[in-house]
């Protein structure tokens, strides 16, 4: 049995072993994609023409990519049929699931953050901006597998879909370094700023590292995962900053 | 009266002086023999008729005569004539006479060795007039090029293998050539009518080849140039049928090899001539040997001149496309012909362009990617618009296939032809593209937007 708790209730597990392996192995595989793919795209520049003649040449750079490719996709594949299958059959917890309150909540956050309202919207597990960036990942790795096997067979792709017009392998080709694009950006600017330098995170959030999430920022980032996980009804998150002192005996208390 | 008695005075003097000059002719210094003969022979009308009506000035300039190298001869020490001792002699022409009179020469010049002899003996029909002139008779190395006095004629060299070489030069192809500023000894080093060096070659192959050699001693830049060739490193291993300079630009009448493309296409047929029967079928044969149009390109223009490599190399391959780009990346040659320059930069941002272009750096090239002439052919490239783009478009197949093992029929239909992807021309990737070019600055304005919102809020907070 794996403990939900640790150092009298200060530490609350939120991630699994299997979880924290995938994200480093996505983590380590998007670099190399990265790194190998956008010296591609960007093939004039003097950068990438020192990282692909570094990686041995322009067919070496390529072979890394696509296994790398085959890696993400792996991780991808297993993801969605795993998940889907403990959602279904073992009657996990969609978590992930976007539903009406992630826009209420994103809508709420703004008006916090425009100081109409004086508290943030209360997520559960996942908050919108991390539905937003999984699905991205889930989406843009389902396209980029299919784009990327189009571009690596791209004789294979007319036998299995004869019908296809000829523009479906330049199209493919668009898709897979527009797709690359964004993502890149949407991670180094997004992904980075909120697990990195995010003033609730800084400098680092530890959780999808150790596997585990402190008491204050579950108050602070998940506070329906709290109270469910607890049972301890947290009082409304209007006054979660002046009540902050008393909760935390209550929780103490509760587990 | 007083006129008379003059006159008669002085045609006595006269008498008397000619009497007395012409009974010491002999014993006399030849000065005084030369003004006896210049008496008459200075008189510019007097001439001699030959047999075949053919006439012969007999003045003699007095002054080319002092100047000359055989100023102290005298004239009779050439002409054996004296003005006591004049014989009427009667040639058959002009030549005859020039011919008779050179044998003089002999009295004193005679030969035992080197081109003077050989001539002497062999050369029945050049004389030593024909070189050194007559009567202003100068050392030969300061009477200019004197060459022509021997090879206007046709006389041939022989080899050992018995094969021959006319040494006859014509003199006014030399004049039109580009080297007529030059002097003969300028290429032919070490040669002159002093040095003539006789040497001897095994056939006329290994004449032309050493003989060939000289044209570095001024174009050593194209000589260099050639040592990367694989027309010399041909010679190299032994093939003599490797062409060597004159081969393509000609001995004494040489051309600027820039001035004339149909000329520089048509020397190549000599060696190339299944390559040229093709070159002349394709669009750039074509315009130049029916039209003359001098933009297109000869052989020369993608081989080069000297440094030709070996086509077959990979080096070769991979510098195509910037070879083609020469012209079809140059804006104002292409719109002369409604063109698209942007043929090369559409081939090098598409797979194979990268790929080409990364070998072109790596230089360790593994495979054949497909370049410009893959497609539109090496020496039969032929127009892609009009009758005969089915042809091309047959083509594409079967190259995509040497590659793309069982690609299908509308495989060669994934490259969109050098067009920028369009609305009509290929809406999918136009679409993505389209999307995508909305989609990621919004996306990223806003992230960036919120994540600045949130800094500011955390900022208020506190």
């Amino acid at each position: 049995m794996i403990e939900t708790v640790k150092k009298n209730g200060e530490y609350i597990r939120r991630f699994s072993a299997w979880r924290i392996i995938e994200h480093q192995a996505n983590a380590i595989a998007f670099v190399v994609l990265v790194v190998t793919g956008l010296s591609q795209k960007f093939h004039d520049s003097t950068w990438a023409e020192w990282i692909i003649i570094n990686l041995g040449g322009i067919d070496n750079a390529r072979l890394i990519h696509r296994y790398t490719g085959l890696v993400l996709g792996f991780l991808t594949v297993q993801h969605i049929l795993l998940s889907s299958y403990g959602v279904i059959m073992k009657k996990w917890m969609p978590s992930m699931v976007i539903n009406i309150k992630d826009f209420t909540d994103a809508i709420d956050n703004l008006k916090y953050y425009f100081g109409i309202t004086d508290n943030p919207a209360r997520c559960d597990r996942y908050d919108y901006k991390q539905k937003f960036e999984y699905w991205g990942v889930v989406v843009g790795g389902i396209l980029m597998i299919l784009t990327g096997l189009t571009l690596w067979f791209p004789t294979k792709v007319f036998h299995l879909i004869p019908f296809l017009p000829g523009q479906i392998i330049p199209a493919a080709k668009a898709l897979h370094t527009n797709e690359a694009m964004l993502a890149f950006l949407v991670i180094v600017i997004w992904h980075i700023y909120n697990s990195v330098f995010s003033p609730d995170v800084f400098p680092l959030d530890t959780s999808i590292f150790t596997g585990w999430i402190s008491k204050e920022r579950m108050i602070h980032e998940h506070p329906l995962e709290y109270e469910r996980l607890t049972g301890v009804k947290l009082k409304g998150h209007h006054e979660a900053n002046t009540v902050e002192e008393t909760q935390e005996e209550d929780i103490k208390s509760a587990s | 009266m007083v006129n008379r008695n003059a006159f008669l005075l002085l045609a006595i003097f006269c008498i008397l002086f000619m009497f007395s000059s012409a009974s010491h002719a002999t014993s006399n210094p030849p000065g005084e023999e030369v003004s006896v003969c210049m008496g008459c022979h200075e008189n510019r009308e007097m001439s001699l008729t030959f047999k075949n009506g053919e006439k012969l000035s007999l003045y003699v300039d007095n002054h080319s005569l002092l100047g000359s190298a055989h100023k102290n001869l005298g004239c009779s020490g050439c002409h054996g004539f004296s003005a006591g001792d004049h014989p009427t002699k009667q040639f058959k022409d002009r030549r005859s006479l020039i011919i008779s009179i050179s044998d003089a020469c002999k009295k004193c010049h005679t030969f035992k060795k080197g081109i003077h002899l050989r001539m002497v003996n062999m050369l029945k029909q050049v004389v030593c007039a024909d070189c050194h002139g007559s009567h202003a008779i100068k050392p030969v190395k300061e009477a200019g090029e004197s060459c022509f006095g021997c090879h206007k004629y046709g006389f041939s060299l022989s080899f050992k293998d018995g094969g021959r070489q006319s040494l006859e030069i014509e003199e006014e192809a030399l004049k039109s050539s580009v080297h007529s500023k030059l002097r003969c000894a300028d290429c032919h080093f070490g040669f002159s009518s002093k040095e003539h060096p006789e040497r001897n070659f095994p056939d006329k192959r290994n004449f032309t080849i050493v003989t060939s050699e000289t044209c570095r001693r001024c174009h050593f830049d194209k000589y260099t140039k050639t040592l990367e060739g694989i027309h010399f490193n041909m010679l190299l291993k032994g093939n003599l049928k490797a062409p060597v300079c004159v081969d393509c630009h000609g001995a004494h009448a040489i051309e600027s090899g820039r001035k004339e493309k149909i000329q520089s296409a048509r020397r190549r047929q000599t060696c190339h001539q299944d390559i040229y029967a093709i070159y002349a079928q394709s669009v750039h044969g074509k315009a130049l040997l029916s039209m003359h149009n001098q933009d297109v390109p000869v052989c020369s223009d993608c081989h080069r001149a000297h440094d030709i490599s070996d086509p077959r190399m990979a080096d070769f391959r991979n510098d195509i496309p910037q070879m083609c780009s020469n012209c079809h990346a140059n804006e104002e040659l292409m719109r002369r012909y409604g063109l698209s320059t942007a043929v090369l930069q559409s081939y090098l941002e598409d797979f194979h362009g990268v790929t080409v272009s990364y070998y072109r750096k790596q230089k360790n090239t593994m495979r054949h990617i497909a370049v410009c002439t893959d497609c539109h052919g090496i020496h039969d490239i032929t127009r892609t618009k009009g009758p005969e783009a089915s042809i091309v478009k047959a083509n594409l197949i079967k190259r995509c296939r040497k590659c793309h093992v069982g690609a299908s029929d509308n495989f060669p239909d994934s490259w969109i032809s050098h067009y920028e992807p369009n609305f009509k021309r290929a809406p999918l990737v136009y679409a993505i593209n389209l999307i995508y070019t909305i989609f990621i600055p919004f996306m990223i304005v806003g992230l960036v937007l919120q994540i600045i919102l949130h800094i500011w809020r955390y900022a208020v907070n506190r």
